[in-house]
């Protein structure tokens, strides 16, 4: 999409040779304009909710929220959150998971430890310890698997032996690594409380924290797991929306003095935001454009464009 | 939470303790109650909504603790033996007390209470009165005072009752088993009928967390038979409530949360509770078992001669 958008507005821009923007220009619009869209996904989310409260949004081909929330969960990620120290674990950052969290919508706590040791023997996608008793513990294929030296998480495929798990990554490449096994049942989803209510809370006696009912507070880049309990690498997972990845449009050569869009290039990126969004990003980034090159004529066209051509519920409130 | 095995059920998959389901199917955990409540009554399009989880665990609780108070038929019952000092520790999870009775001989004799003191703290005086102190200001007080000393010595009188005895209603001391009289002059006068009772009576301490019993119930075993809170000491997987009032409690959690909630119309908050109300009853209704089988019972009873 990234090449027809860029295309788009080029054409709109040489109509009446107002100007001529470089790749790395389009880039750095084209980042903000998809991060406008994007941002925008969270507030109409909440308006079209308010709009099927007040019987103004229908069901099937109407359906707004339906939609909404495909385009939202695009950038939906699933991941299990670093550990820190004692019951402190690390948002999601480009440094732990890779990437940018905007916003952590589920907590999910493991605590049923079904067994742990030390791995004695590396074998690919598999875990093997000689003095386990796996089948004998009650694992089962689903169960999540720790190495708690590097972190990583993986879940068993099946129980070969009472000494050996087959799993679906490969997270043991030395031995002597230490291991915990989670029950994929004892899993609890943990609400997030402000700091004006958690110590409260903890003092209730009725609604303090439990392994069943985990809460946790969030400051800085970690999020603070209660009970205390919780305070191990792999027992907290979180599913997030991350932000998008910022788009690229690369080129390898310069053909006539326009260079030459290519896609296999290492660091292309293409909008993560859907095809219907299309217009709206030509119309953003013409925006910028026009202020860039001091037009403003076009930076006015876009913007009476946007409004008029495809009007959003949040521009009509 | 998914439907158990029969053998789950009945042999706990071969796990200990094998009576662990037994029953189970009654219930409903407190865990399903605030997941469902989560699902069905709260969110976008529903009376209840941003509503945080605590809350919803809160007055779940709250109506859990409430049913065990009255509605719910469930008594539990603890035996166990009273000492020398005549005194029976209340259980961790008592709230209140529903029977009293000592087993003895093969027969369950429920008890009176007694609510003349029985039993009293009591600070060290001088010869004038003055109450003592420590050097930190802290008052004096012996282990017993007199009054209880006098009850676990056995010095303190009751009064014996038996109709076939020529000592029927007189004042005595029970000890081992033998009741000692002084020898009666005259007519007594104001019996107290509390006490005039030929079993031991009791007095609950609920501050001090014991039952005090009087002198001739040394050494007896004590069955008391009380009402808790459901709580289970904290173990929330162990809280559930009996599936007929599995209704009443969303009805209630959704009625809790709404009469506290800012902003809502009165009219909301009534029908919630005409719902709830109405729930409560027809739970009640289920929990007193009026089926045929037990109304032949009583109607046979019809005719029956009271002598």
């Amino acid at each position: 999409m990234i090449n027809s958008v860029r295309n788009t507005v080029l054409a709109v821009l040489n109509k009446n040779n107002y100007g001529y923007i470089s790749p790395s220009d389009f880039n750095l619009y084209a980042k903000q304009a998809q991060m406008e869209v994007f941002e925008e996904y969270f507030s109409n989310y909440n308006k079209i909710i308010n709009m099927e409260n007040a019987r103004i949004s229908g069901t099937h081909y109407a359906d707004l929220k339906k939609n909404a929330e495909e385009n939202m969960e695009i950038f939906s990620v699933s991941k299990f959150l670093s550990h820190s120290s004692l019951n402190k674990y690390f948002l999601p950052s480009l440094i732990t998971t890779g990437d940018e969290s905007i916003l952590l919508n589920k907590v999910l706590c493991y605590y049923t430890i079904t067994t742990s040791g030390i791995n004695d023997a590396v074998l690919a996608n598999s875990l093997s310890c000689s003095t386990a008793t796996f089948e004998t513990d009650g694992v089962s294929a689903g169960d999540l698997v720790v190495n708690l030296d590097t972190e990583d998480t993986a879940h068993v495929v099946s129980v070969v032996s009472e000494s050996e798990l087959l799993l679906d990554a490969d997270i043991f490449p030395s031995a002597n690594t230490e291991f915990k096994v989670y029950d994929q049942g004892g899993v609890s989803e943990a609400e997030k409380v402000n700091h004006s209510r958690i110590t409260s809370l903890l003092m209730s006696n009725l609604t303090s924290p439990t392994m069943a009912y985990p809460a946790y507070t969030q400051e800085q880049d970690f999020i603070k797991v209660f009970p205390a309990a919780i305070n191990k690498p792999g027992q907290v997972f979180a599913q997030y929306f991350r932000y998008p990845y910022d788009p690229k449009w690369t080129y390898s050569t310069i053909l006539g003095g326009s260079p030459v869009f290519d896609q296999s290039q290492s660091d292309y990126q293409d909008f993560e935001v859907p095809l219907q969004t299309e217009y709206r990003l030509v119309m953003k980034i013409l925006q910028y454009c026009g202020v860039s090159i001091r037009e403003e004529e076009v930076a006015q066209f876009a913007a009476a464009a946007e409004q008029k051509e495809e009007p959003t519920f949040s521009q009509k409130q | 939470m998914a439907y158990l095995s029969q053998y789950q059920y009945y042999e706990n998959a071969g796990s200990a303790p094998e009576d662990k389901n037994w029953g189970s199917y009654q219930y409903v955990s407190l865990d399903d109650i605030v997941n469902n409540f989560l699902l069905m009554y709260s969110g976008n399009h529903s009376l209840v909504n941003n509503e945080e989880r605590y809350k919803i665990r809160f007055h779940a609780k709250r109506a859990i603790q409430e049913l065990n108070y009255d509605a719910f038929k469930e008594v539990k019952v603890l035996e166990l033996e009273v000492g020398k000092n005549l005194r029976f520790v209340l259980p961790s999870d008592f709230v209140n007390w529903v029977r009293i009775s000592m087993y003895k001989d093969g027969w369950l004799r429920p008890l009176s209470e007694n609510i003349q003191t029985l039993s009293a703290k009591a600070y060290l005086q001088d010869n004038d009165c003055n109450i003592l102190f420590d050097q930190d200001g802290n008052i004096l007080s012996p282990e017993n005072s007199l009054i209880d000393f006098q009850r676990i010595k056995k010095e303190k009188k009751s009064i014996y009752l038996n109709p076939g005895s020529r000592f029927d209603g007189q004042e005595g001391w029970a000890y081992g088993g033998t009741w000692y009289f002084e020898y009666r002059v005259g007519k007594r006068f104001g019996l107290n009928t509390e006490t005039a009772n030929f079993n031991p009576t009791f007095n609950v301490d609920k501050k001090a967390g014991v039952i005090n019993f009087s002198s001739d119930m040394a050494e007896e075993l004590c069955v008391l038979e009380y009402v808790s809170d459901g709580m289970e000491g904290g173990d929330d997987s162990l809280v559930g409530v009996n599936k007929m009032f599995e209704d009443f409690v969303y009805a209630d959690i959704q009625y809790r949360l709404l009469t506290h909630r800012h902003g809502v119309q009165e009219y909301i908050v009534a029908r919630a509770k005409k719902e709830r109300r109405a729930l409560l009853m027809n739970a009640k209704i289920r929990m007193s078992n009026m089926h045929p089988g037990r109304l032949l019972m009583n109607m046979r009873g019809m005719d029956k001669w009271i002598k």
